[in-house]
């Protein structure tokens, strides 16, 4: 909070009270670091030294633990992520030597991902307190899986509407969100958040994956439902007591993952600096240590990438020094153990527009695989996350920064006619979908007023018992995929009931299991197999060139001469 | 009537929390460390107040209700999910020292809910009576409409995260380690 103002009598100098008072800033909790509850970023004194000691294929000694001190998290990394052939080599190269090895163009992603997987959480640990946010942005740029940078937009809205989230989920297909999510104000309105989801962002366009965030087992049901294309927010934690609380293991977090892929569906897990401070025992580390373990974790699960980025917990390695360098570090930790990244900034870290835009920029230089984990494409009112880093009310600003630097953000400027018209197309859809399932009717109404909403302020009234009422006819009756793509079919959505068919098949033909993967508007995967990261300096990688840069500039703003005639 | 600021509350523990038979009681379970070194919510309102509202709302509803203490955890769901498995009708609330609070059956998944206000600065002390009352309604059988918190858009983790970061660590401090429930009894000042 803002200094509390001083007893009267005392003379204010105006800079100062003008900062305490007027700014952004001003409304912004910092905390100084607090090194024995682990309220510090990265190179706390108590996080311990690499060490490994393996004998007979089994590791005895990591990190300065002895095996039968080791905690589930010691074990489950000792056993599964550590790969033993180059374990002893990777562990003995010095680890300034290693950081300059991130930073260097000409020590190819491969090379990096080879030695990575033969080390313990604090040789990694170690590399990234040698290297600056700068070195750590230059290395993801090579490091990041997949070639093409891409983003993933939150749409969630206060009436728990979907109709909104379907108008809302077309439309932010249009500006090229390849990945959406949704959650609930309820945890019962699940089932029909995710059909509205799932319908609207087939609208937008084919091969949108969209996912529903809530308690883990409703989560595999809407999947297994084909309700949902992918799963996202199944946590790990770095810190055993914290993981407990969770109600989970590691092992049991990597049963859940492989009843996914069972399934054929997309997932990965979350965990991001700051959670185990914030939940309560952080066992004296520093924030970037206990995020470590979670990533090796990950990997040696089986599951193919992490959201990362502190993600809810983002304010708690914001407050303290060194925080968004930290933020990068765990980024970019991910993306050396060959996994994809989701690289936060889904959650506001500040009040003040400059600071968020401050935390944004790593990984927007770089390129990530998901720049953000959620853009709340919505209104920040009707962000029922609470607020993202970035809002509806600054998608216009994010697709002219990306012109300015001339970076693919995962965003392209979108036309206002067309953005009218696929609200429509999706509001009819879902209205169509509901009238044939049974659900809660929309009215025509309804879908007018929703076509020019912004958010849930300018949209009709929804009756919360008839998001209830959906949700459990959905339940009821297994409502599932097949069921969506009958009902759009049937209505003469033809084109939608395609891409919902065709989603569904993904679930058995597996490629978008890959790593990193999205599709195309034509369903072809775009995966770290099949767009592999090729950058090693000027003349190699992605760039904005071409057909998209042509996209990416033309923005609706811009004046030619012609228009001045 | 004592005024928000001036209320105070008398926590006294009796004994083990015992299993509640009345069809339709709730139990609100307190955190670890509500109402003893931690007695304000994050937003400084006092936890006499927040227990007050979410007793007022029971009572409004007229069912009985008990308060016990969790100590083995301070993790709101499963403060939560023991409060209902003690209460007779299998509901009850749990509420943290931050004031963020949960209402739940003994029949979910531990980190399941009915209803969830996972953002302690966005609960109005309203909100609580809100909360009161319709764990009461969810305890007769009814299906009431799930309280709406105020939400505007603000950062709001930006500006009291650290602080909800300190006050956790407070009271997980508290925890002890396989202890059980402790009934309370309440004396409002």
């Amino acid at each position: 909070m803002a200094t509390e103002a001083k007893a009267s009598g005392t003379k204010r100098s105006k800079r100062f009270e003008f900062y305490d008072t007027q700014r952004q800033l001003a409304l912004d909790g910092f905390a100084k670091e607090w090194v024995d509850v682990g309220l510090v970023a990265m190179e706390s004194p108590n996080d311990p030294k690499p060490s490994i000691k393996i004998v007979d294929g089994v590791v005895v000694e990591m990190d300065g633990k002895e095996r039968k001190d080791f905690d589930i998290i010691d074990r489950f990394i000792a056993d599964y992520s550590i790969d033993q052939r180059i374990s002893e080599k990777a562990m003995a190269v010095d680890s300034v030597e290693f950081a300059r090895w991130l930073v260097d163009i000409n020590v190819p992603r491969k090379k990096i991902c080879e030695y990575t997987v033969g080390m313990t959480p604090a040789k990694l640990n170690e590399v990234f307190a040698q290297m600056d946010v700068l070195e750590m942005t230059m290395a993801g740029h090579k490091m990041r899986a997949r070639r093409t940078p891409s983003i993933q937009a939150h749409i969630t809205n206060r009436k728990d509407d979907p109709l909104q989230l379907a108008c809302d989920a077309a439309s932010a297909g249009l500006y090229g969100f390849s990945e959406m999510e949704t959650t609930v104000g309820v945890g019962r309105y699940a089932p029909d958040n995710a059909l509205g989801l799932m319908i609207g962002s087939q609208v937008g366009r084919a091969g949108i994956l969209s996912q529903c965030a809530v308690e883990e087992a409703t989560e595999l049901l809407l999947g297994m439902r084909g309700l949902t294309a992918y799963a996202e927010t199944v946590s790990n934690y770095g810190v055993e007591r914290i993981f407990l609380d969770g109600d989970d293991t590691p092992w049991s977090k990597a049963f859940l993952g492989s009843c996914y892929a069972s399934r054929g569906l997309k997932m990965r897990f979350t965990s991001g600096t700051g959670a185990e401070v914030l939940m309560g025992e952080a066992e004296h580390k520093s924030m970037l240590y206990l995020e470590i373990r979670c990533i090796l974790m990950t990997r040696g699960s089986g599951v193919q990438g992490i959201q990362n980025g502190g993600i809810s917990c983002v304010c708690i390695p914001g407050c303290v020094p060194g925080g968004f360098r930290a933020i990068m570090a765990e980024n970019l930790c991910v993306m050396m153990n060959d996994l994809e990244v989701v690289s936060g900034n889904d959650y506001q870290v500040s009040n003040s527009d400059i600071r968020r835009t401050a935390r944004l920029m790593p990984q927007l230089l770089s390129g990530t695989d998901f720049i953000f984990s959620g853009f709340g494409f919505i209104p920040a009112y009707d962000n029922m996350f609470t607020a993202s880093s970035f809002n509806g009310e600054d998608l216009d600003d994010y697709t002219v920064i990306c012109r300015d630097l001339r970076i693919d953000g995962g965003v392209q400027p979108v036309n206002e006619e067309e953005f009218i018209t696929i609200r429509r197309k999706a509001g009819k859809a879902i209205q169509a979908v509901c009238d044939e399932l049974g659900l809660p009717p929309i009215s025509d109404e309804a879908v007018e007023q929703c076509v020019y909403a912004f958010g849930s302020k300018d949209t009709a009234p929804r009756d919360s018992k008839d998001n209830l009422k959906a949700s459990e006819i959905i339940l009821k009756e297994k409502i599932n995929g097949v069921d969506l793509i009958k009902a759009l079919a049937k209505r003469g959505f033809t084109d939608v009931a395609e891409n919902v068919l065709n989603m569904m098949k993904a679930h058995v033909s597996g490629d978008y299991l890959q790593t990193s993967a999205i599709f195309d508007e034509d369903f072809n995967p775009l995966t770290a197999v099949n767009d592999a990261n090729d950058y090693q300096g000027p003349g190699t990688g992605y760039r904005a060139i071409g057909e998209r840069w042509e996209q990416i500039q033309d923005i609706r703003q811009a004046l030619s001469s012609a228009d001045l005639a | 009537m004592a005024t928000t600021q001036e209320l105070a509350v008398t926590l006294k523990e009796t004994g083990t929390a015992k299993q509640g038979e009345k069809a339709n009681e709730v139990v609100i379970g307190v955190a670890p460390g509500y109402g003893k070194l931690l007695n304000k919510s994050i937003k400084g309102v006092p936890h006499a107040v927040l227990l007050r509202e979410l007793v007022a709302g029971l009572e409004e509803e007229g069912v009985p209700y008990r308060v016990i203490r969790v100590l083995h955890t301070s993790d709101l769901g499963v403060i939560g999910q023991t409060a209902a498995r003690y209460a007779g009708s299998g509901y009850g609330i749990g509420i943290l020292s931050k004031g963020t609070c949960i209402i739940h059956n003994k029949d979910l998944a531990p980190l399941d809910n009915l209803e969830l206000y996972s953002i302690s600065p966005l609960l109005s002390v309203e909100n609580y009576r809100q909360i009161g009352r319709n764990a009461a309604r969810y305890a007769k059988g009814d299906t009431p409409v799930p309280v709406q918190q105020p939400y505007d858009g603000e950062a709001i983790g930006a500006t009291y995260m650290a602080r909800a970061a300190v006050m956790h660590l407070t009271e997980t401090a508290e925890c002890k380690d396989g202890a059980a429930p402790l009934e309370l009894e309440v004396t409002f000042q």
